[in-house]
């Protein structure tokens, strides 16, 4: 029989070293930070206009629109959830901002509704999800068709430009000459990492993605989680829309479709398990960064658009397969 | 004298410093039906893997009709006739009866398969053992009983010469495990070896012609069953005698109830059958049953997991309105240490403190934002309180052994200062060390007051750790042994199997 020796968490030696030591996670966030590096190492030394201020602001604001949508994506996979619906909810976003814009409620009156609409679709997709207990990527795949179609329907098969070209706002430039929604993305990053790591509901969410069941015996409304994340995403989505809108002056029915895989990319990208449980902003935004700067580094170079997706694969694979190498070394110890 | 269809000879397996069988050797012969016996953690489970070529030996040999074989996979155990039909049963629920029997081995010709001469040659097979199932069902329409005898023709249709089955009856109705042991003598009798590992021992001094008991990997008796009784048979597995006093006995007053259940009833299976019982404050209530008895119903049911029981539940004098679901049974009160802590209990993805404070974040938390120094000083002291042994609270649950993983499970559960705390296998695949710490962190929660209900398989822990141990079968309360100690072990062990 061993000794029962009670041994304080903290007291002991090996506690100390082991604040030092990197967690899985934080070495994770460690490889992609160092991967984005390498990225713009490579680009720089490939063109004299890559490694600019303007430019990297360029990079930043054409990826906030699906940097607001990983943002709510994050939320749906460290719940354990998946949301491909986002595809269909940025241009109903899109398409609804355009609309309320022309109809006079001014910017502020718009974007409550865009929200609203946003919310409803999260709901329903949460009730799909939660209540009727059907596989997230059934469900999502289904609402994204009819929130997709909706967009459409709604804008009756036509672009819907802006009737005012000044009410561009959320993409133009304002403080140090950084656009309204590069502000967003970086306000947005702050609130949901705060929201994951400090409060009750990101708790909640980190341990419903790690065992539904167990989070569900410890007595968590696994359920009313659960549909929170899935309204949090849509709204997130619906707002991208607008922000996609305000940059192309025009509500448009078929811009931002690819947003759902590309904020799934971007999220796993980032460190993030499609089992749950596991991811955050940090890794989310480096996600976004390295996406972006790849089409952004590419576009440069002058490759055309089509070997970019073919790249961002590649990326991808690359990423997580780095991660499941050192997953199998560990397991080999 | 022909060679026996399977021997073996000292086999011996390690886990680590850990000698989980020790030079075991018997014999088994063509028609003979031989019972496997032991604790938990005796090392049965092991000794069956290793037959079926599950897990490789590190010393000893096994031979088959007299010729040694090299058990390397499954896949060669079956080559040479050995079946092994685990506990939990494995199909495929979506295939038919017939496509599950000849499963691996349907007719086929130039890389197609006929559904017909498939159906042709389950049939064929089900006829010759007279096993009569409906072969175009789905696997997973079938009961389990129905199930089993599905696997067991699986393995006769491969001409399987010894078959393992590993406590098959666990969770069938009697009627159900009656019919399954005719099937087994029936096998017997055409000559199949048979090696069936159960609990139960009524059916073992029934269905069986040999027993042999394992003990901490050794084999400790081999003999006829006709030579042996069943208070023999249990003071071989339990390694003293059953009169010997070694428990210290605990004095308790009598208490006042904190939980009171009453004729809770349940109609699927396992059912209950008017359950009731009290327990009290400072008390631990142990109740005891053999897997698929009902115990572990009663714990899941005051976990909030079975919505369909009926009966009445009162908490602290107060009637509890319903166990819907887990959150109500927080709300009155009630812990639920659920049986797999990975499955049920823990996130392994989370860190120690985030697991140790997942039930009472609410109460850590201002406007929904966690208070984080105080949410530390709460997980360090549970963490304390439990003997917990990590790097420090930020490691992650899945790194800890899986004794560290249960007090972090039962840490996470006391943390809400439960009135009631209900335990369901609280040291299941944990080792002594960890055991004996769980063990104690428990009777000093009784004295502090908490009522304990502990539900346990495992004779060892039930009557060591209970104030009051009832025993479950059948879905009913069958006896209660006001003080166990030692000494009334193989009284319970006949209560739960009954052999009275």
């Amino acid at each position: 029989m061993t000794a029962a020796t009670p041994t304080l968490p903290d007291t002991t030696p090996e506690s100390r070293t082991s604040r030092f030591a990197l967690n899985e996670g934080t070495l994770r966030g460690v490889i992609l930070a160092a991967f984005l590096v390498l990225i713009v190492v490579f680009f720089s030394s490939r063109s004299d206009a890559f490694f600019t201020s303007d430019n990297a602001l360029n990079i930043l604001v054409n990826a906030s629109v699906i940097g607001i949508v990983s943002l709510g994506q994050a939320l749906t996979i460290i719940s354990g959830g998946f949301d491909l619906s986002v595809s269909g909810t940025v241009p109903l976003g899109a398409v609804v901002y355009a609309l309320l814009l022309n109809d006079g409620y001014g910017v502020f009156g718009a974007l409550a509704g865009v929200l609203v609409a946003g919310a409803i679709c999260g709901f329903v997709n949460g009730l799909i999800v939660a209540k009727a207990n059907i596989n997230p990527l059934i469900a999502t795949l289904a609402t994204m068709s009819v929130t997709g179609g909706l967009a459409l329907t709604i804008a009756d098969g036509v672009q819907i430009p802006f009737d005012d070209p000044e009410q561009g706002v959320l993409a133009e430039q304002s403080l140090f000459g950084v656009n309204n929604h590069v502000w967003i993305l970086l306000g947005l990053s702050l609130v949901v990492f705060v929201a994951l790591r400090y409060t009750v509901f990101g708790r909640y969410l980190y341990t419903v993605g790690g065992n539904r069941e167990a989070a569900r015996l410890a007595g968590i409304r696994v359920d009313a989680v659960t549909t929170w994340v899935y309204v949090f995403s849509a709204a997130f989505a619906s707002l991208a829309g607008a922000v996609l809108a305000s940059q192309l002056l025009t509500g448009s029915g078929t811009a931002g479709t690819d947003s759902g895989l590309q904020s799934v990319a971007a999220v796993i990208l980032g460190g993030a398990s499609l089992a749950g449980g596991v991811g955050g902003v940090p890794g989310t935004l480096i996600g976004v960064l390295i996406l972006g700067t790849l089409a952004n580094g590419m576009a440069i170079m002058s490759v055309p658009a089509f070997y970019q997706t073919i790249a961002t694969g590649v990326v991808l694979l690359l990423a997580v397969g780095i991660s499941q190498i050192r997953r199998i070394s560990r397991r080999g110890r | 004298m022909t060679a026996p269809v399977l021997a073996v000879e000292a086999l011996g397996k390690s886990y680590g410093r850990h000698r989980v069988l020790d030079d075991v050797t018997f014999r088994l012969a063509a028609g003979e039906t031989t019972a496997l016996l032991g604790e938990n953690g005796a090392g049965k489970s092991t000794l069956a893997k290793v037959l079926a070529g599950a897990v490789p030996p590190d010393s000893g040999r096994v031979l088959v009709d007299g010729n040694p074989v090299q058990l390397s996979s499954p896949r060669v155990a079956l080559e040479h006739g050995i079946a092994f039909i685990p506990q939990e049963l494995v199909y495929v629920p979506k295939l038919t009866v017939a496509e599950n029997v000849c499963l691996g081995r349907w007719p086929r010709r130039a890389g197609f398969t006929s559904g017909a001469a498939l159906r042709r040659q389950a049939a064929a097979e089900a006829e010759r053992l007279g096993f009569d199932l409906p072969l175009d069902h789905a696997m997973d329409t079938l009961t389990l009983a129905q199930q089993q005898m599905v696997e067991i023709l699986k393995a006769l249709a491969r001409r399987s010469r010894v078959i393992l089955l590993d406590e098959p009856t666990a969770a069938l109705s009697s009627h159900d495990s009656e019919r399954l042991l005719n099937v087994m003598t029936g096998l017997a009798a055409d000559g199949v070896g048979v090696l069936y590992i159960s609990h139960r021992l009524d059916e073992v001094f029934r269905a069986c012609r040999t027993v042999h008991v394992l003990r901490n990997g050794h084999l400790v008796r081999s003999s006829a069953v006709a030579d042996t009784t069943p208070r023999g048979v249990i003071e071989d597995m339990l390694g003293r005698s059953a009169d010997e006093a070694v428990a210290p006995t605990r004095d308790r007053a009598w208490a006042r109830p904190v939980l009171s259940v009453r004729g809770y009833e349940r109609a699927g299976l396992p059912p209950l059958r008017d359950v009731s019982f009290d327990v009290g404050e400072g008390e631990i209530l142990g109740l005891y049953g053999v897997r698929g008895a009902g115990a572990e119903v009663i714990a899941e049911t005051l976990g909030g997991l079975h919505p369909e029981v009926t009966g009445e539940t009162t908490v602290d004098g107060s009637p509890v309105r319903t166990l819907r679901r887990p959150l109500a049974a927080r709300r009155a009160g009630i812990a639920y240490v659920p049986a797999d802590r990975k499955s049920q209990g823990l996130a392994l993805t989370l860190p120690v403190q985030q697991s140790l404070s997942m039930l009472v974040l609410r109460s850590l938390s201002r406007f929904g934002v966690v208070a984080r120094r105080r949410e530390r000083t709460v997980a360090g002291k549970l963490a304390a309180d439990v003997h917990l042994r990590a790097r420090g609270l930020g490691q992650l649950v899945g790194e800890l052994s899986g004794g560290n993983q249960q007090k972090v499970l039962v840490g996470s559960r006391i943390a809400m200062r439960p009135k009631v705390l209900v335990l369901q296998e609280p040291t299941r695949g944990v080792d002594v060390g960890a055991r004996l710490e769980i063990h104690r962190l428990l009777r000093r929660l009784a004295d502090d007051g908490t009522a304990t209900l502990l539900v346990t398989s495992d004779i060892e822990e039930a009557v060591n750790l209970s104030d009051r141990l009832l025993v479950i079968r059948d879905g009913a309360v069958v006896s209660e042994f006001p003080r166990p100690d030692f000494r009334s072990q193989s009284d319970v062990l006949h209560a739960a199997g009954g052999l009275d």
